[in-house]
């Protein structure tokens, strides 16, 4: 096993490229349903100005054991903080990768317990999976997830595109 | 109703807007789940850094059998795709049941979807529970995708008992 530390972001454009990459290679795996629109520059806006709309954190491992393209950036961590209005302040594990040649040695649950040192002020911690995708369903039951659409039965909702601009055209004056 | 005013919510109106939660809790059958008091909405909703944003529907007190005037509430919050960016995510949004069938809702989904737009997010989006029919045909009808059904996307929770895993050495 070789070691590795999380930190979060201290050199944006590095990281940013990092993360860039990793979505990319997300989105090839999951191509049926991806909508890839968010650039490089646009994730270095969102997340280092004022009021960061997330948080990141990045798994780098030593320049002698670099991944075979030569990066040494293998895995990342991305969420931000929710509200419940039963409890409070909450967090949401948007994304969760490590790259595939560095996986089995720990790192996944090593930047979800990072993660979990941030959760300490929350009061809960959600994150969603594809039905097709059982290593991570097994991954976070595993670490005590619990899947609530199958035992509570929510189902995630969103408007977008011509029917979020229709709603808002009709919008009243406050 | 001539009179429903739809505006951001105040300090002032923490007291309602935990009415309001309890009552929409107390419908789920869940009011005792409600940790939250009016201090903790106070500062993470009205603080330098807000957690939460919200909208307040009022109507004159004279109008409401029990004397409100805040009858309805939605708490929304920034979430980020890192594939689309920015997203209005709709946590809570009730009306009181004598105020419901007026466009009240509709109105108040309609404000939210300016907001979103205004800020450039590339959606709104929230949850449903697959037995609320009535929330999910009122979705429905102004064009909202179940993308649990249509993706296969599932909501997973974690609590604090859960991830004790990573205190233990390996």
């Amino acid at each position: 096993m070789f070691t590795f530390f999380c930190t979060s972001f201290c050199c944006p454009g590095i990281s940013c490229c990092a993360i860039f990459r990793k979505n990319d290679d997300i989105h090839l795996h999951m191509c049926p349903f991806g909508n890839f629109s968010c650039v490089r520059l646009e994730l270095q806006r969102d997340g280092f100005c004022q009021n960061p709309f997330f948080e990141c954190l990045v798994a780098e491992i030593p320049e002698e054991l670099k991944s075979k393209e030569g990066f040494t950036v293998v895995g990342y961590a991305l969420y931000f903080y929710t509200y419940s209005t039963w409890k409070g302040r909450s967090l949401y594990l948007e994304d969760l990768y490590v790259m595939p040649e560095f996986r089995g040695n720990g790192i996944g649950k090593g930047l979800l317990c990072k993660v979990a040192e941030v959760f300490k002020q929350c009061v809960r911690l959600q994150l969603s999976v594809l039905n097709w995708n059982t290593p991570s369903r097994d991954f976070y039951a595993a670490k005590g997830g619990q899947d609530l659409t199958v035992s509570e039965g929510w189902h995630f909702v969103r408007f977008d595109g011509q029917n979020l601009d229709n709603l808002a055209n009709d919008a009243p004056k406050i | 109703m001539a009179n429903v005013i739809l505006r951001t919510a105040e300090p002032k109106d923490v007291p309602d807007i935990l009415r309001l939660i309890k009552e929409l809790a107390k419908f789920e059958e869940m009011e005792e789940k409600v940790m939250l008091t009016e201090k903790d909405l106070l500062e993470d909703g009205f603080g330098d850094h807000p957690f939460y944003h919200c909208l307040v529907s009022e109507v004159p007190k004279e109008q409401s059998s029990e004397g409100y005037s805040v009858i309805g509430f939605a708490m929304y919050y920034f979430t980020y795709d890192p594939w689309i960016g920015k997203l209005l995510y709709l946590e809570d949004f009730y009306v009181m049941q004598e105020f419901r069938g007026l466009g009240i809702g509709s109105q108040i989904l309609k404000a939210l979807s300016e907001t979103a737009v205004k800020t450039r997010c590339s959606g709104m989006h929230f949850i449903v529970a697959e037995n609320n029919k009535e929330s999910i045909e009122f979705y429905k009808r102004r064009g909202a995708a179940d993308l649990s059904s249509r993706e296969g996307w599932r909501l997973f929770e974690i609590g604090k008992e859960g991830l004790h895993i990573c205190k233990r050495k390996d």
